[in-house]
C-alpha cells in the first residue's frame, strides 16, 4: 500500500511539470485558438537563458526572475512578429508556422549552446520528508509548490485584475472586446507572453531532472498535450488536473502493468489522448465546441 | 442638416476587403437627438454602425463634436464616448452579468489607473463605475437580480438589456444600437425602446438606431434615413418619413 501511495506521489510530482507546460499551451489556445507546437521548445530555450545567467555568475533565484522577464517579452515579440502575419489564416498554415518555430528554436539552441548536455542546478535540496512510510522528496514538493503558486497567480490575474478581465473578454468574444475598447492585438501578445513565462517555469523545473539539452522538452510536450486534451484545451484548471492525472497514470502504468515497464510508459499519454478524443473530445473540463468568433 | 450637428458623417465609404458596401454616406445628427436608420437587408446598416465605431476601415469624414474619428481604432473611438451595441448583442457568454457590465466601462479613466483597477472588479464601493452600475440597475432592474449569473444563461431579451446596459456603462455621448428588436417579443421590444427613449431624455445621449421595425424606430426618433445598397435614398424628420407612406412602402418594402 505504501508502495502504491509512493508511486502516486511520484506521479503527482511528474504530473505537476506536465501541468505547467499544459497550462502554457492552454493559455495560448484560449486566446488565439492556436495549438502552439513550439511551446516545449520555447520552454527549453528559456531554461538555456537561465543557465546562461547562472553561468555568468548570477544566483539561481535572480536568474529565474530575469529569465521569466525575458521569456515574457520574447513571447510577446514572437506573437507580434511570427504569429500576427498568419492571424486569420487557415488552421493548417498556423500549425505549420508553429512547427517551423519548433524547428527553428531547437536549431537555434543547438547552434548557440551546442547539443552537448549541460548540468542544471536543482533549486531544491536533495533530501526527503519521511511521513507515514512515504518519502516526500523536497524536489517533488518544491515542484508542486511552484506549480501551485503559478496557478494561484494566474487565478488572481484572471479573476481579480482589469487586465485579466479584459483577457477573458477577448477569449470569449474578440469582436465585442474590441467594441468595448480592449486592444485585442495587444491582449493576444500578452497571452503569448504569459504562456512563454509559464512555459519557462516548466523548462526550469524540467532541466535539473533531465539535464539541459535542446531536445529535453520533446517528451514533456507529448505529456502536456495529453494533459491539455484530457482536461480540455480551453480550461486552465483542466490542464492542471489533466497534468496530474497523466503523471499518475504514467507512473502507475510503469510500475504495475508488467509489460509496460519504464520503456513503454511514454505510450501512456498517447493512449490517453486517443481515448479522450474518441469519448469526450472537449476534455473533462472543456466546453463542447462553440464557434469561435 | 444643422451646421453645428453633434455627429457629422461626410461621404463615408467602407467595405470588407475588396467589396465596398457604403458608397458615400452623409448625415448629421444633433446633440441629444435620436436618429433612425432604416432599410432592407443587406443595405449596409450594420456596416454603417461598424464604420462609426472603427470596426471597419473607412474613407471619408466622421466627426463627433468636432473631433475627427475616421480611421481611428475602436478603443480610441470608445474613449471618445461612442458605445456600440452590436447586432446579435455581443454578449460575453461565459462571463457573469456583472463582468459584462463592468467591461462596458473598460476604457473609462475616471480616476487613477490603480484605483480604477480595483473599481472594475468592484472591490471598493462608491466609485463612479459602481454608481453607474446602480444607474443601469434602475433602467434594467432585472439585471440586478442576475449579477452573479453567467451571461450565457440569460434569455434573449435579458441579453439585449445587458448589451444596452453594458453600453451605458461607458456613459456614452453617442449610442449606436443595431437592431435591438431582433428576435424579441413585441412586448419586450417596446419596453426596450421605452428605456432607450428614457436614457436619451434623462442623459441627453445622442442615439443612432438601426431597426427593421420602422414603426417603432420612428416613434422615438426625431429624424430618419433610409439606406439602400450603401446609399442614403431618403432622409427627413420622423414624421415626414412616417407620413410619406408611398415612399416608405417602395423603399422599406412594408407599411410603416
Ligand atoms: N464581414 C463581412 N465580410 C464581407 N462582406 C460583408 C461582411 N459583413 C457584411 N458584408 C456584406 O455587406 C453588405 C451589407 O451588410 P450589412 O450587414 O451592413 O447589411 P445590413 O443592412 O445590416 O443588413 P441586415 O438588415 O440583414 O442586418 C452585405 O452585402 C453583406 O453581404
Ligand atoms: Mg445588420
Amino acid at each position: 500500500m505504501a508502495g502504491f501511495l509512493q508511486e502516486i506521489v511520484e506521479g503527482l510530482g511528474a504530473g505537476a511539470i506536465y501541468a505547467s507546460l499544459a497550462l502554457a499551451l492552454v493559455l495560448i489556445y484560449q486566446f488565439t485558438g492556436i495549438v502552439n507546437f513550439a511551446q516545449g521548445e520555447l520552454a527549453m530555450f528559456s531554461a538555456y537563458i537561465a543557465w546562461q545567467f547562472m553561468a555568468a555568475g548570477l544566483p539561481f533565484w535572480l536568474a529565474l526572475v530575469l529569465t521569466l522577464a525575458v521569456s515574457f517579452v520574447g513571447g510577446m515579440l514572437i506573437e507580434r512578429v511570427v504569429i500576427r502575419p498568419v492571424e486569420g489564416a487557415p488552421e493548417l498554415t498556423v500549425v505549420i508556422v508553429t512547427v517551423g518555430l519548433f524547428i527553428f528554436v531547437n536549431a537555434a539552441a543547438g547552434w548557440i549552446w551546442s547539443f552537448l548536455i549541460k548540468d542544471f542546478p536543482n533549486p531544491f535540496p536533495g533530501g526527503a520528508i519521511e511521513a507515514g512510510g512515504l518519502s516526500l522528496g523536497y524536489s517533488t514538493l518544491g515542484i508542486m509548490a511552484v506549480v501551485g503558486v503559478v496557478m494561484g497567480l494566474l487565478y488572481l490575474l484572471f479573476q481579480h485584475t482589469k487586465v485579466g478581465l479584459g483577457m477573458r473578454a477577448v477569449a470569449s468574444n474578440p469582436s465585442s472586446a474590441r467594441l468595448v475598447g480592449i486592444r485585442v492585438g495587444w491582449t493576444l501578445a500578452l497571452g503569448w507572453g504569459l504562456a512563454a513565462t509559464v512555459g519557462a517555469v516548466s523548462g526550469i523545473l524540467v532541466a535539473p531532472l533531465l539535464f539541459l539539452e535542446p531536445n529535453m522538452m520533446g517528451g514533456v510536450l507529448i505529456y502536456a498535450f495529453a494533459a491539455a486534451t484530457l482536461g480540455g484545451f480551453d480550461s486552465p484548471v483542466g490542464a492542471v488536473v489533466g497534468g496530474l492525472v497523466v503523471g499518475v497514470a504514467e507512473t502507475l502504468a510503469g510500475a504495475y502493468v508488467g509489460f509496460i515497464g519504464s520503456d513503454l510508459k511514454v505510450g501512456v499519454p498517447l493512449v490517453i489522448i486517443l481515448f479522450i478524443l474518441l469519448l469526450r473530445p472537449q476534455g473533462l473540463f472543456g466546453r463542447a465546441a462553440v464557434e469561435r468568433a | 442638416m444643422s451646421e453645428n450637428a453633434f455627429l457629422t458623417v461626410t461621404d463615408l465609404r467602407a467595405g470588407y476587403g475588396g467589396a465596398r458596401v457604403l458608397h458615400g454616406v452623409s448625415l448629421a445628427v444633433g446633440q441629444g437627438e435620436i436618429c433612425a436608420i432604416l432599410g432592407p437587408n443587406g443595405a449596409g446598416k450594420t456596416t454603417l454602425l461598424r464604420a462609426l465605431s472603427g470596426m471597419v476601415r473607412v474613407r471619408g469624414d466622421v466627426r463627433l463634436d468636432g473631433a475627427d474619428l475616421s480611421g481611428r481604432s475602436p478603443d480610441t473611438i470608445a474613449r471618445q464616448g461612442v458605445a456600440h451595441v452590436p447586432e446579435g448583442r455581443g454578449t460575453f457568454m461565459p462571463l457573469t452579468v456583472e463582468e459584462n457590465l463592468r467591461l462596458g466601462a473598460f476604457v473609462r479613466r475616471d480616476r487613477r489607473s490603480l484605483r480604477g483597477l480595483r473599481d472594475l472588479r468592484g472591490r471598493r464601493g462608491g466609485s463612479a463605475v459602481d454608481a453607474d452600475l446602480e444607474r443601469v440597475h434602475t433602467y434594467f432592474p432585472v439585471l440586478k437580480t442576475r449579477l452573479k449569473q453567467v451571461a450565457g444563461s440569460l434569455s434573449g431579451g435579458e441579453q439585449q438589456m445587458l448589451a444596452i446596459g453594458r453600453a451605458l456603462m461607458l456613459r456614452p455621448r453617442l449610442l449606436l444600437l443595431d437592431e435591438p428588436s431582433l428576435g424579441l417579443a413585441p412586448m419586450v421590444t417596446q419596453e426596450l425602446f421605452r428605456i432607450v427613449r428614457a436614457v436619451n431624455e434623462e442623459e441627453r445621449t445622442t442615439v443612432v438606431v438601426v431597426e427593421q421595425n420602422a414603426h417603432l424606430a420612428l416613434s422615438i426618433a426625431q429624424q430618419a434615413h433610409v439606406l439602400e445598397s450603401g446609399r442614403i435614398v431618403l432622409s427627413g424628420s420622423a414624421e415626414q418619413i412616417r407620413a410619406d407612406e408611398q415612399v416608405a412602402q417602395s423603399y422599406l418594402g412594408y407599411r410603416v
